[in-house]
């Protein structure tokens, strides 16, 4: 959301927006980086077509994510902002060198399936350039809980999407066959993958806004009965 | 007819509409027409200078060692980026705090690490695209295709974000379906 959007916006849904941002669980639902913050898309649209590729990239992006946010979040924050992001750059690019040569012993096959999407996870924005706004304000152990919380909220969108596309695509779940009647081939390409997320993004809007609105009645109620 | 075979070409090898790389930077630069100039500008100057040198990363670095490509590539990026801050510092100084966002935002993104993996794996699979050309022509291409892309979305911009659209699609969710459909076209093209 732009700067010029968030001034035009009531006044009372700001502090909501921040409160939803600053949440611990935010991460999951209230504020999903790809759902929400459609940061680290392209591997949910070219690799989620199936679970195992899904576990890999969960997997892959958990270990890099976590060890690199929490490693960079002793970097010094008087380094000037430039010299900061390539440094958060560098580190995550170190830790994607022992979680590849994991990932060889673990996903040997998945490796070569998710291709340079591997790589590319390691200098996603949420390590690269949210890192700054998201985590680094807040105190350690809150951080930390935050981060996994935002973590678990990238693979429950990955493995949601695998498994839909699978189910639907190929008609199997985790590659075993599923009673599936209709297939629809096309979500296994990319742009079965754009639209799929696109569906996913909306029909999330439309939860979290239901949501918002019930918690809003439920307010109002709460404070007509209290006077 | 070679024109149109050229362009047919440049379609299906799009990073963006067949491999989903630096989609969230192309929904900023198809926000504005200055946007969209200034970030297609530093994406290809990224992935252009990149591509060169990753080719002399790809020709030095053993395939035993191909765990550091990404270490390497990363320190070559990282290089480019405070190399176009400072010029753009000394150069125009005056307009610097305008025009360093979109360097900010092209560095490291999906689209340029993408390009270097991208014609990098290439060139490991057929050893014919193992030169400096081919690495360099692939990084021009990659840039006109986030051209491409940007001028297809920025055509639908206004209409994905304007109020007829049902709020909960409004915006990114209808641009995703919006590229989807566009992916769709040019997958039947290939």
């Amino acid at each position: 959301m732009t700067k010029k959007q968030r001034k035009k916006l009531p006044e009372r849904r700001l502090p909501e927006m921040n409160e939803r941002r600053n949440s611990v669980f935010g991460g999951i639902l209230g504020d999903n980086i790809v759902l929400s913050g459609l940061m680290v898309i392209s591997p949910v649209i070219i690799c989620g077509d199936n679970v195992r590729n899904a576990e890999a990239l969960i997997y892959a992006f958990t270990a890099i994510t976590f060890f690199s946010v929490m490693i960079a979040s002793f970097v010094p924050k008087s380094i000037p902002y430039t010299l900061k992001v390539v440094i958060y750059a560098i580190i995550s690019s170190l830790v994607y060198i022992p979680v590849r040569l994991a990932a060889e012993e673990y996903y040997p096959e998945a490796i070569t399936r998710i291709g340079i999407y591997f790589p590319l996870l390691a200098v996603n924005s949420l390590i690269v350039f949210q890192t700054e706004a998201r985590f680094f304000r807040m105190k350690k152990l809150r951080m930390m809980f935050t981060l996994i919380f935002c973590i678990l909220g990238f693979d429950a969108v990955m493995l949601l999407t695998a498994v839909i596309r699978e189910l639907l695509a190929y008609g199997t779940i985790n590659s075993r066959m599923a009673d599936a009647d209709t297939l629809i081939s096309g979500l296994s390409q990319p742009f079965g993958g754009f639209i799929m997320l696109g569906l996913m993004c909306g029909a999330y809007r439309w939860i979290r806004s239901a949501a918002r609105r019930e918690k809003d009645s439920s307010r109002s109620v709460t404070d007509v009965s209290g006077k | 007819m070679y024109l149109v075979n050229d362009i047919i070409a440049l379609l299906a090898a799009n990073l963006i509409l067949m491999q989903a790389l630096g989609t969230s930077t192309l929904f900023i630069a198809a926000g504005s027409r200055k946007n969209l100039i200034a970030t297609a500008l530093c994406i290809t100057v990224f992935t252009t200078i990149g591509s060169a040198a990753a080719y002399l990363i790809d020709s030095s670095l053993p395939v035993d060692y191909d765990y550091f490509k990404l270490l390497i590539y990363t320190l070559t990026v990282s290089v480019m980026y405070v190399s176009m801050l400072t010029a753009l510092y000394f150069t125009a100084r005056e307009n610097f705090e305008r025009y360093r966002k979109y360097i900010h935002l092209s560095a490291f993104n999906c689209a340029v690490m993408g390009t270097l993996f991208t014609i990098s794996g290439k060139a490991a699979d057929d050893s014919s695209y193992m030169n400096i050309w081919s690495y360099v022509r692939g990084g021009l291409e990659a840039g006109a295709g986030f051209v491409i892309a940007s001028l297809m979305l920025t055509v639908a911009y206004r209409k994905l974000n304007s109020s007829k659209v049902p709020a909960s699609f409004r915006g990114f969710p209808a641009m995703l379906i919006y590229l989807g459909i566009i992916s769709m076209a040019v997958y039947s093209l290939k």
